[in-house]
């Protein structure tokens, strides 16, 4: 069995002022490799899981381990670590003025020199790794095109290409199909899938689509009011539970 | 019952717009009555006597007839005193972008704790309400006669402006795709540099240019009470009456004014 890339431990994270834990997790282990979806209602604790797996979530207890360093509640992970680790942002979170191969590129920012990459320069290997990304996600010829003059999933492709630019080992996705058409969305979860499968990396979305999503993970995990309420492979997940955990809408 | 109910909530609502409408109304003419009446008390008090514009119609002619043909013998010293006035606009605007950048970023409400931002926005308010031609003045009688009065008085005077658009740009950056380069790896200096410079470079690039027009034109007259470049020359003709060197500096002074107007425009449109 693959190495745990994530583990939890009696992890509990309240939201100040909430009396009822956002995330209220006994225990939770990830393998390398493993492509998990996390599903759930909006509320449900999906974003914030999310949030505290690329150590920008303060103020929980209990343990968190990713990709083998424990986390600190009160402080931020180190440069090294955060680079290791992707995310790709449900408003996309692009500098739109810049121009798509630079958004790529601000990915490589945790690799290249602190002080020298103030000038503007980026070494070859942020180059090489930019360009790859750009390639992998289909917009070779909108490179020099400013992100605001792009459409909704193009952005979205672009966020995706600044992510693994970064060359991470885990890819964390929140929701990042949910403004999407069913078409866009589609070619976006076939980007993840295929780019993790690449690059031999872990990836964790999140969705409140759980048809969607199930033909591009191998694990479903549910999370209701923070709790986990199902953990196993899509096609285990019946119509009854999924009724459960979305009520009338599933 | 329930329909009953509706009607009268209705009908209440109705004879509620109406008052509001005729308070309105009301508040709407008092307004009218009050600004009538300062007109009229500027008027009176102001002693302006129509008679005495029409009547002096031949005399305004005579003076512009007195500022032709411009002389041209003084363009040595309008290019001289032109280019101390351009000397002080950039050596002002740079003090000021200085000032700015620091008073601006302590007065962002996103950037600074309020009993810092607070304080700070008060003090550049205070700053902005006093006329450059006073801070002039003063820093005539503090440092003497010449550029450096000018120099020092830009800077006080439009950083009250200048810092305050700072703060307004630095408050509008999008902190998400900050955020962004966080979880990337990025220091806060890259941060800086990659996520928040690029979304305000345009606002900030903008604003210091029109602060720079204005600080063109207003040490223009800077001269006036003393504090260099080329007013210095106007004031100094118009007392001596010779209206013929006056007319070469102020059809400069109108080129200059254009030149820089174009300049900016040509500038602002690249930034778009």
């Amino acid at each position: 069995m693959a190495a745990d890339v994530i583990a939890l431990h009696d992890l509990v994270f309240r939201h100040p002022g909430n009396h009822h834990p956002t995330l209220a997790i006994p225990e939770l282990r990830i393998g390398a490799g493993q492509r998990v979806a996390l599903i759930g209602t909006s509320g449900a604790g999906k974003s914030t899981l999310l949030r505290l797996l690329d150590g920008r979530l303060r103020g929980w207890s209990g343990s968190c381990a990713v990709l083998g360093r424990p986390l600190d509640p009160d402080s931020p992970p180190p440069r090294l670590w955060r680079r290791s680790v992707g995310f790709v942002f449900q408003e996309f979170a692009l500098v739109e003025r810049e121009t798509v191969r630079q958004n790529v590129l601000n990915g490589r920012l945790g690799h290249a020199d602190a002080l020298w990459s103030l000038t503007g320069r980026f070494g070859a290997p942020d180059h090489a790794a930019a360009d790859r990304a750009i390639q992998d996600v289909g917009l070779d010829e909108f490179a020099k095109r400013r992100v605001d003059r792009l459409s909704g999933g193009q952005r979205q492709r672009v966020a995706i290409a600044r992510c693994l630019a970064q060359e991470p080992r885990i890819v964390l996705a929140d929701e990042p199909i949910s403004s999407l058409d069913p078409v866009t969305a589609h070619t976006v979860l076939d980007l993840l899938r295929n780019s993790a499968v690449d690059r031999r990396a872990t990836l964790v979305i999140s969705s409140h689509q759980p048809q969607l999503v199930a033909g591009y993970v191998d694990r479903f995990i549910a999370l209701d009011r923070g709790r986990i309420v199902f953990d196993g492979p899509p096609n285990a997940i019946d119509e009854t539970q999924l009724s459960g955990i979305y009520g009338e809408t599933a | 019952m329930t329909t009953a109910k509706g009607k009268s909530a209705s009908r209440e609502e109705v004879l509620h717009q109406r008052d509001l409408e005729w308070q309105r109304g009301w508040g709407q003419f008092l307004l009218s009555v009050v600004i009538v009446l300062v007109v009229v008390w500027s008027w009176n008090g102001s002693e302006i006597e129509l008679y005495r514009l029409a009547e002096s119609g031949g005399r305004i002619a005579e003076f512009l007839a007195r500022m032709m043909p411009p002389d041209l013998s003084v363009l040595p010293v309008v290019i001289e005193s032109s280019a101390e006035t351009l000397r002080i606009a950039i050596l002002g605007t740079v003090g000021c972008i200085v000032l700015s950048i620091v008073l601006g970023m302590l007065a962002a409400t996103n950037l600074s704790p309020s009993w810092i931002h607070v304080p700070v926005k008060a003090v550049l308010a205070v700053i902005r309400g006093i006329p450059l031609i006073l801070v002039a003045m003063l820093m005539v009688g503090a440092v003497g006669l010449g550029a450096l009065p000018g120099i020092l008085a830009i800077p006080f005077h439009a950083t009250g402006m200048l810092a305050k658009f700072y703060a307004e740009a630095i408050e509008s950056v999008d902190p998400a795709p900050m955020e962004a380069l966080e979880s990337v790896g990025a220091t806060f200096l890259q941060k800086l540099r990659f996520g928040a410079w690029p979304q305000i470079a345009p606002d900030i690039l903008r604003d210091t240019l029109f602060r720079f027009e204005m600080n063109l034109r207003e040490s223009l007259i800077l001269g006036v009470v003393g504090a260099g470049g080329i007013g210095f020359y106007i004031q100094m003709y118009v007392r001596a009456f010779q209206y013929e060197k006056v007319a070469t500096l102020t059809i400069v002074v109108i080129a200059f004014v254009v030149l820089i107007e174009l300049a900016n425009n040509a500038i602002r449109r690249l930034l778009r």
